[in-house]
């Protein structure tokens, strides 16, 4: 058990429920423009917290593994700098389409359009960033070299079309769109099966019983949605983004005790000492503040709907 | 190439700032302003709070964005120095930053998208303290960070030199908190920051109160006007004296800095404050002096009477020394927004409403030109001032620095980007804000 690489997890697993739920809707922006009224009732206020949880993981991240901090930028160089720009982009585009006036070729839908294919891309990006941390593919740790031509193997390929699909899945689940009933099961279940063969590809030593956690509870969320009542518990935005940050975490498996393929043990580069100390009492005091703003949040916003009448 | 690696840098962090300190200044604008309509019952004040509140999330969303470019250009482009970062307490600073930014984050969200589910005016309005709380805490917190760079605490420096910038030991995760530069640097920071902002989001609304025939519109624009006005007085003043103070610290902390800011050529005491002029050997040749003044305000601050010059310093340690010039633009250029802000007290004493005068609002927008000019030079000054240096006496910005030439075109897309994206956001700030008078035209 190492506390450090598990607030780090956990910190990751909130930005990446967030960041998928975030694809979810970028997807039905895209592909049923006319449900957006349900989709941006979620986006507009959450889009802000995804990227601070980003920042979350990333610091907790060099504070956890100063040694790994200068090793993983130089390796994933060129695609941090595409994430970076896109994140730019996708926080542009929506800040903009929020509160935009239409004038000229300018309007709120190009610029929502904008904002959902770069958090796609942006999704796609992450997912090589992990599927490498994961299995190893495409990293030389003895050069401190990426290559995504050597990264591009049936792991990684399976390991994206397994989560897109699953992100894809359970759009119509998260927001709640009856008309896309039909879809949820064959994408979800084909996203499980390509996700679990994936890892298997990765490293056999990756699948083990623990594996039926993730699935068992991915599989259950597709399944209750297919009647209303159980519908109703499965569509509600805090139990399902509660569940997939159980889900996401549970994955740790992935990447700990070693992550990049074997080949890397965490608790060897993890910070100790002083520092750990203070890791553990910055972390206290931040996620006391973090937990009764959340409360906070939670008792407003169940209150009364989003969407600011502005004069 | 570490030219470049300079440049690259300079300049991104140069159009960041521009973005937070119109951020800073909002927050602070929006809070007084609704605090205002509540007590007054005025609602030209709370349609104020609102619109701005619209331009707040704009501004957070590619001030925050812009933040995490930043991020990472400083692990491409300094990573020794981010690895020395990540070992020691300056890491503490930048989780403490984040903790700020969640704060910051869910004040806005609950600010702005739940206004009128709160029945409680001020319940609302203390939302937006929370909102600046964790706007200028994110500004404290990084502001600490540069203080730690000038006057670096809180590892065992001489053992990490010796080992070849391979071993931290001795960490104080703490000490980064509160090192010999913090107070002083984040406090002039912080009040220079609200008042550059304050100035730019000022021009604006001078230059639609000049334009603008809608008495509805006039009204808000001068209420912003009267509030910012205040802001300015009072920023100004504190500015002041809290950059006098700052000079203090340097010259206990860094007299070479300090040396290099006010021309001293040699150590010596009842220096002059000299300005304009070229440092050439022994002698400071040109411009022109105010006798005394250095050694006054030196003796005010600190008590020393001897003053450092640079000949005392090995020439290889010196920064450059246009930053006498630099700092001597930004002396002049602030005593002159001094003058300015004196000249609008009085007349506000005397009750001649300058925020509505139409001489002191077409003087108001050269004015704001003129305070982000000299708020970029303080920066410069700090910055290039403390060069040769990235962390004071520990490690050179050539021994931290990236110069691989694969950062070449990265680094030019991140200054065509920055190019874009500073002006885009500006515009669309003076959009969303005019969106209402837009609309009923």
């Amino acid at each position: 058990m190492n506390g450090i690489f598990e607030v780090n997890f956990a910190a990751f697993s909130v930005f990446a429920a967030l960041l998928i739920t975030e694809i979810m809707g970028a997807v039905v922006l895209l592909i049923a423009w006319p449900a957006r009224a349900k989709v941006l009732d979620y986006l507009v206020p959450v889009w802000e917290v995804t990227g601070t949880f980003g920042a979350f993981w990333v610091v907790t991240g060099d504070f956890a593994y100063p040694a790994l901090l200068v090793p993983v930028a130089s390796l994933f160089a060129p695609l941090l700098v595409v994430f970076v720009m896109l994140w730019v982009a996708r926080s542009a585009a929506i800040s903009f389409a929020e509160f935009i006036a239409k004038r000229g070729w300018l309007d709120e839908g190009k610029l929502y359009r904008a904002y959902a294919l770069s958090t796609i891309v942006i999704g796609v990006v992450v997912l090589v960033l992990l599927s490498s941390l994961v299995g190893g593919q495409g990293v030389d740790l003895a050069t401190g070299s990426f290559s995504l031509a050597s990264w591009a193997t049936a792991g990684s390929m399976a390991f994206i079309l397994g989560t897109l699909l699953l992100g894809v899945g359970f759009a119509p689940v998260f927001f709640d769109l009856p008309s896309l009933k039909g879809y949820v099961l064959p994408l979800a279940g084909g996203g499980v099966v390509l996700s679990v063969f994936s890892y298997w590809l990765m490293s056999s030593a990756l699948v083990t019983w623990w594996m039926s956690v993730p699935v068992l509870l991915t599989l259950l969320a597709g399944v209750l949605y297919l009647w209303p009542k159980t519908a109703r518990v499965v569509t509600n935005k805090g139990v399902f983004l509660a569940v997939l940050c159980v889900i996401i975490f549970s994955l740790q498996f992935l990447v700990y005790p070693a992550a990049v393929g074997q080949a890397l043990n965490i608790d060897a580069v993890t910070t100790t000492g002083a520092m750990a100390d203070a890791f553990t009492s910055v972390t206290v005091v931040g996620a006391s503040l973090l937990a009764v703003m959340l409360i906070l949040y939670v008792r407003i916003a169940s209150k009364g709907p989003s969407g600011p009448d502005f004069p | 190439m570490l030219s470049f690696v300079r440049f690259l840098f300079a300049f991104t962090i140069g159009s960041h700032i521009l973005l937070v300190c119109t951020s800073i200044a909002l927050v602070v604008l929006i809070s007084v302003a609704e605090f205002i309509s509540i007590r007054k019952h005025d609602q030209v004040y709370e349609a104020l709070a609102r619109r701005l509140a619209k331009v707040f999330v704009i501004s957070f969303a590619v001030g925050t964005a812009s933040g995490i470019v930043m991020a990472v250009e400083l692990v491409g482009l300094f990573p020794s120095f981010m690895t020395l970062v990540a070992s020691t307490g300056a890491i503490v600073l930048l989780y403490a930053e984040v903790s700020a930014f969640f704060l910051e984050v869910l004040a806005l969200v609950l600010y702005v998208y739940y206004w009128n589910a709160f029945k409680g005016r001020y319940t609302h309005w203390i939302l937006s303290i929370f909102m600046a709380t964790g706007t200028l805490g994110s500004a404290v917190f990084i502001t600490m960070v540069n203080a730690w760079m000038n006057t670096p605490a809180g590892f065992d420096i001489s053992g990490f030199v010796s080992s070849g910038f391979t071993t931290v030991s001795g960490v104080q995760p703490y000490a980064a908190f509160l090192t010999a530069s913090t107070a002083d640097q984040v406090f002039h920071v912080l009040v220079t920051t609200i008042f550059a902002g304050s100035m730019v989001i000022g021009a604006y609304f001078a230059f639609w109160f000049i334009r603008s025939r809608d008495a509805e519109d006039r009204a808000m624009y001068s209420r912003a006007l009267k509030i910012l006005g205040a802001i300015a007085v009072i920023t100004i003043i504190v500015s002041g004296l809290t950059g006098s103070k700052e000079m203090g610290t340097l010259l206990v902390n860094q007299p070479l800095k300090y040396a290099a800011l006010d021309g001293n050529p040699v150590n010596g005491t009842n220096f002059p404050d000299r300005f304009f002029g070229t440092v050439v050997g022994n002698s400071y040749v040109g411009g022109f002096s105010i006798p005394g003044m250095q050694s006054f305000l030196a003796q005010f601050e600190t008590g020393i009477a001897q003053l450092p010059g640079l000949s005392q310093f090995p020439a290889s340690d010196w920064p450059p020394l246009f930053v006498n010039l630099t700092f001597n633009l930004m002396t002049i250029g602030g005593v002159a927004l001094g003058v300015f802000f004196l000249v609008y007290f009085l007349a506000l004493v005397t009750r001649r409403r300058p925020y509505e005068s139409r001489r002191v609002l077409y003087l108001w927008i050269p004015a704001a030109v003129v305070a982000i000019i000299v708020y970029q030079l303080g920066w410069a000054t700090d910055e290039v001032g403390r060069q040769p240096w990235i962390v004071y006496n520990v490690m050179t910005v050539a021994q931290a620095a990236n110069t691989s030439d694969a950062l070449l075109v990265p680094g030019i897309i991140i200054v065509a980007f920055y190019l874009m994206v500073v002006p885009l956001t500006f515009y669309l700030y003076a959009r969303v804000f005019r969106r209402k008078a837009e609309a009923m035209a």
